[in-house]
C-alpha cells in the first residue's frame, strides 16, 4: 500500500456518486471530442491542401463562369506546370434526390494529372478518359450509390437541364485526406454539347500545378495580371487560400464552437469540483485523523487532489472509449457518405484526443485545488471536531 | 490534587506547568484550562475524567500536540511543546504519540492491515517492512485472523482493537485515547481496556486516556478529575 493506493481506493468509496461523476464528465469529454473533430475535420482541406497548386475563379464571384480559352492561357504562363478546369452542375439521383454529392464536369486527363491524388487503377483510369459518359466515383459515394464499375447510371440535371446516363468507369480512392471521396466526375465535353450554343464553352474554374510553392504568390499575381484587360478577371490563389477563404464562410460557426468547447470545460470543471467538495465535507474527521497520526497539509492535498485525479482520468478514459466508436464508426461514416464536401474525412484528431484526455486530468486537479486548500488550512483539532 | 495515585516512581514523561487554554467565541473569551500543572510518569497508565465542557479533550489535546496552549509550558518525551512549529509537531506526533478514538475512525477502504499500517507511511520503512510490522501489532491486539478485513466487517470492539494496532504500530512512547470505550458494548469496552492495561504493563505504553467511564478509569493506575479547566483538589 501507498499513498496513491489510498487515493485510488478512495474514488470507489461511494460508487454511486462516482458513477455519476465518470458518466457526466465523460459526456462531456464525448461532446467536446465531438466539437473539436468538427473543428479539425473542417479545416482538413486547409491542413492538407496542395502547396504547389492555385486556383482561379470570376474576379466577381465563384457562381459567375470564366471562358474555356482562358485554360490555354493558363496553361503557356511561366512556372505552370499543368492546368485543368472544373464546373458544378449540380445533378442528383432521381432515386435519392435529397442525397446530396458533388457533381463536377472535368477535363479527365489533366484533371488526373493536377489531382494526382485521386487514385485510380491504370485502367479504370483509361476507360475515364476514353469514355465521354464516363463517370469516376469516389469510393464512399460509389458504395453509398450502390454502384460498380461497369453499371450504368442515370442523374437528374439541374444547371445542365435534362437527364443524363454514365457509365461507371472507375471508382477512385484519395490518397490526401482534403480530396472528397463522395464526388461524382464526368466529362465537361459530354456536359457542355448539352447545354444551348449561348451556354457553352464556359467553366467554372481553373486550377493549376505550379513547378515551385514557392512562387506560388507571384504566379497568382501573375495569372491575374494576364486577365485583368478581359471581359471576365480572375481571382487567385494558392489552393489552401482558396479552401481558406471557403471556410471563412462558417468562421462564425467554428468560432462558436470554441467557445461551446470552452463551456464544456467548464461544466466537466464544475461537475468534479462538486463531487470532490462533497467528498472532502464527508471526510474532513478522516483528515483530521491523518493529521494527528503526522501526515502533514501537503499529504491532505495530495490525498484529494490524486482523487480528483484519478476521477477525471477514468471519466478520460470512458469518454474516449464512447468517442471513437461513436465518432470513428458511426457518425463520422455517416458525415463523410452523406456531407463529404464539407467533412471529406471526419476522424477524431489524435490531438483532440489527447487533449480531451489531458483536460480531464488537468481539470481534475484544479477542480480539487480549492476544496484541498480548505482543507488543508483546517487545524488538526478543528478537522477532528467535524463528523458529517 | 485528588488523584488516585496508585503508585509510579518513574521520571515524568509528560510534565505540564502552568497552562492555561483560551478559545474565543466571537471577541468572547472562554477559559477551559487554567495555570494547569500535571506530571504524568512514563510507563503510567492515567485517566482524565470530569464533566462535559470540564476541559479533559483539550487537556489530551496539548498533550498529545494536536493543540498549543495560551500559556505555559507542555514538555512531553523531552519536546517543549510550546515551541514547536506545525510541522514538527506533526514529525513529533508521528515518532511519539498513539492515537485512539472514540468512534476508531478507520479508513472504510483499507483493510485491517492497511488501516494499522497507515502511520508507517511516514517512515522510511519499505513496504515489506510495513507490512510485517502491522500484522505484528494486529497480532497484538488479536486480530492476526483479520488482516484482509475490511472495517465494515469487522464488529465495534474489534474496529477498535485495529485502531489500537494501528496507534502502536509505530511503537510511539504515549498512547493517548479519546473515550476509547464510548462506542461499545460493556464486554467489548471491557476488552479494549485490558487491551490497553496489557500495552502498559507488557510493552510499558504510557496511556493518557479521557473517559467518562469509572469501569474504564479504574484500570488505570492514576486518575485525575478535571472541573472547569482545573484538577479538582
Amino acid at each position: 500500500m501507498n499513498v496513491v493506493t489510498i487515493a485510488v481506493r478512495n474514488v470507489t468509496r461511494n460508487k454511486f456518486r462516482t458513477t455519476l461523476t465518470v458518466i457526466g464528465v465523460a459526456v462531456a469529454i464525448v461532446a467536446f471530442v465531438m466539437l473539436r473533430t468538427v473543428v479539425a475535420a473542417s479545416s482538413i482541406a486547409v491542413d492538407f491542401a496542395a502547396k504547389d497548386r492555385v486556383a482561379s475563379r470570376h474576379k466577381v464571384s465563384f457562381v459567375m463562369s470564366l471562358p474555356r480559352h482562358y485554360i490555354d492561357t493558363l496553361r503557356n504562363i511561366r512556372g505552370v506546370r499543368a492546368a485543368t478546369w472544373a464546373n458544378w452542375i449540380g445533378a442528383k439521383d432521381p432515386r435519392d434526390p435529397d442525397n446530396f454529392f458533388a457533381t463536377l464536369a472535368v477535363d479527365p486527363e489533366s484533371f488526373l494529372v493536377v489531382y494526382d491524388e485521386v487514385s485510380v487503377s491504370a485502367a479504370e483510369r483509361e476507360a475515364f478518359i476514353h469514355d465521354r459518359q464516363g463517370a469516376l466515383i469516389g469510393d464512399v459515394l460509389a458504395r453509398k450509390l450502390g454502384v460498380k464499375v461497369g453499371d450504368r447510371i442515370t442523374l437528374q440535371g439541374t444547371i445542365y437541364p435534362g437527364d443524363f446516363t454514365y457509365h461507371v468507369s472507375g471508382i477512385y480512392r484519395a490518397t490526401r485526406k482534403s480530396f472528397d471521396r463522395s464526388t461524382f466526375l464526368v466529362h465537361w465535353d459530354y456536359m457542355n454539347e448539352s447545354l444551348p450554343e449561348a451556354r457553352r464553352d464556359q467553366i467554372g474554374w481553373m486550377v493549376a500545378r505550379i513547378d515551385d510553392p514557392r512562387h506560388a504568390a507571384d504566379i497568382t499575381r501573375l495569372i491575374d495580371r494576364t486577365f485583368e484587360n478581359e471581359d471576365a478577371q480572375t481571382l487567385s490563389m494558392s489552393e489552401r487560400a482558396m479552401n481558406l477563404s471557403f471556410m471563412a464562410m462558417f468562421s462564425a460557426v467554428l468560432g462558436a464552437l470554441d467557445v461551446v468547447s470552452i463551456i464544456l470545460l467548464g461544466i466537466l470543471l464544475m461537475i468534479l469540483g462538486n463531487t470532490v467538495a462533497m467528498g472532502v465535507r464527508e471526510r474532513t474527521n478522516e483528515y483530521g485523523v491523518l493529521r494527528a497520526m503526522g501526515f502533514l497539509p501537503r499529504h491532505v492535498v495530495f490525498f484529494i487532489v490524486s482523487e480528483s485525479i484519478v476521477t477525471g482520468a477514468l471519466a478520460g478514459v470512458l469518454g474516449l472509449g464512447i468517442s471513437y466508436p461513436f465518432v470513428q464508426l458511426g457518425i463520422g461514416r455517416w458525415l463523410e457518405e452523406n456531407m463529404g464536401g464539407m467533412f471529406p474525412y471526419f476522424r477524431i484528431d489524435p490531438v483532440s484526443a489527447v487533449a480531451a484526455f489531458g483536460f480531464a486530468l488537468v481539470l481534475g486537479a484544479i477542480a480539487a485545488v480549492l476544496p484541498a486548500w480548505r482543507a488543508s488550512r483546517l487545524t488538526v483539532t478543528d478537522a477532528l471536531r467535524r463528523q458529517d | 490534587m485528588s488523584e488516585d495515585v496508585k503508585k509510579t516512581d518513574a521520571a515524568p514523561l509528560v510534565e505540564l506547568r502552568g497552562v492555561s487554554k483560551t478559545f474565543f467565541r466571537g471577541n468572547e473569551p472562554i477559559h477551559v484550562l487554567e495555570g494547569l500543572d500535571l506530571s504524568i510518569a512514563e510507563g503510567s497508565f492515567e485517566a482524565l475524567m470530569g464533566p462535559s465542557g470540564s476541559g479533559k479533550s483539550t487537556l489530551l489535546n496539548l498533550i498529545a500536540g494536536l493543540d498549543k496552549a495560551t500559556k505555559g509550558s507542555v514538555k512531553v518525551a523531552g519536546h517543549e511543546l510550546m515551541s514547536m512549529s506545525d510541522a514538527q509537531l506533526a514529525k513529533f506526533r508521528s515518532e511519539n504519540i498513539g492515537f485512539i478514538f472514540q468512534s476508531y475512525n478507520l479508513m472504510p477502504v483499507l483493510t485491517a492491515a492497511e488501516n494499522v499500517e497507515l502511520p508507517l507511511l511516514l517512515t522510511k520503512l519499505g513496504r515489506a517492512e510495513r507490512r510485517r510490522r502491522a500484522e505484528t501489532a494486529l497480532r497484538v491486539v488479536g486480530l492476526e485472523d483479520r488482516v484482509g478485513h475490511f472495517p465494515r466487517q469487522l464488529s465495534g470492539g474489534q474496529e477498535q482493537r485495529v485502531a489500537i494496532a494501528r496507534a502502536i504500530v509505530s511503537d510511539p512512547r504515549i498512547l493517548v485515547a479519546d473515550e476509547p470505550t464510548g462506542d461499545l458494548d460493556r464486554k467489548s469496552a471491557d476488552d479494549v481496556l485490558a487491551l490497553l492495561a496489557r500495552l502498559n504493563t507488557e510493552l510499558h505504553k504510557t496511556i493518557v486516556m479521557v473517559t467518562h467511564d469509572p469501569l474504564a478509569a479504574e484500570r488505570a493506575r492514576v486518575t485525575h478529575r478535571l472541573d472547569k479547566g482545573a484538577l479538582a483538589a
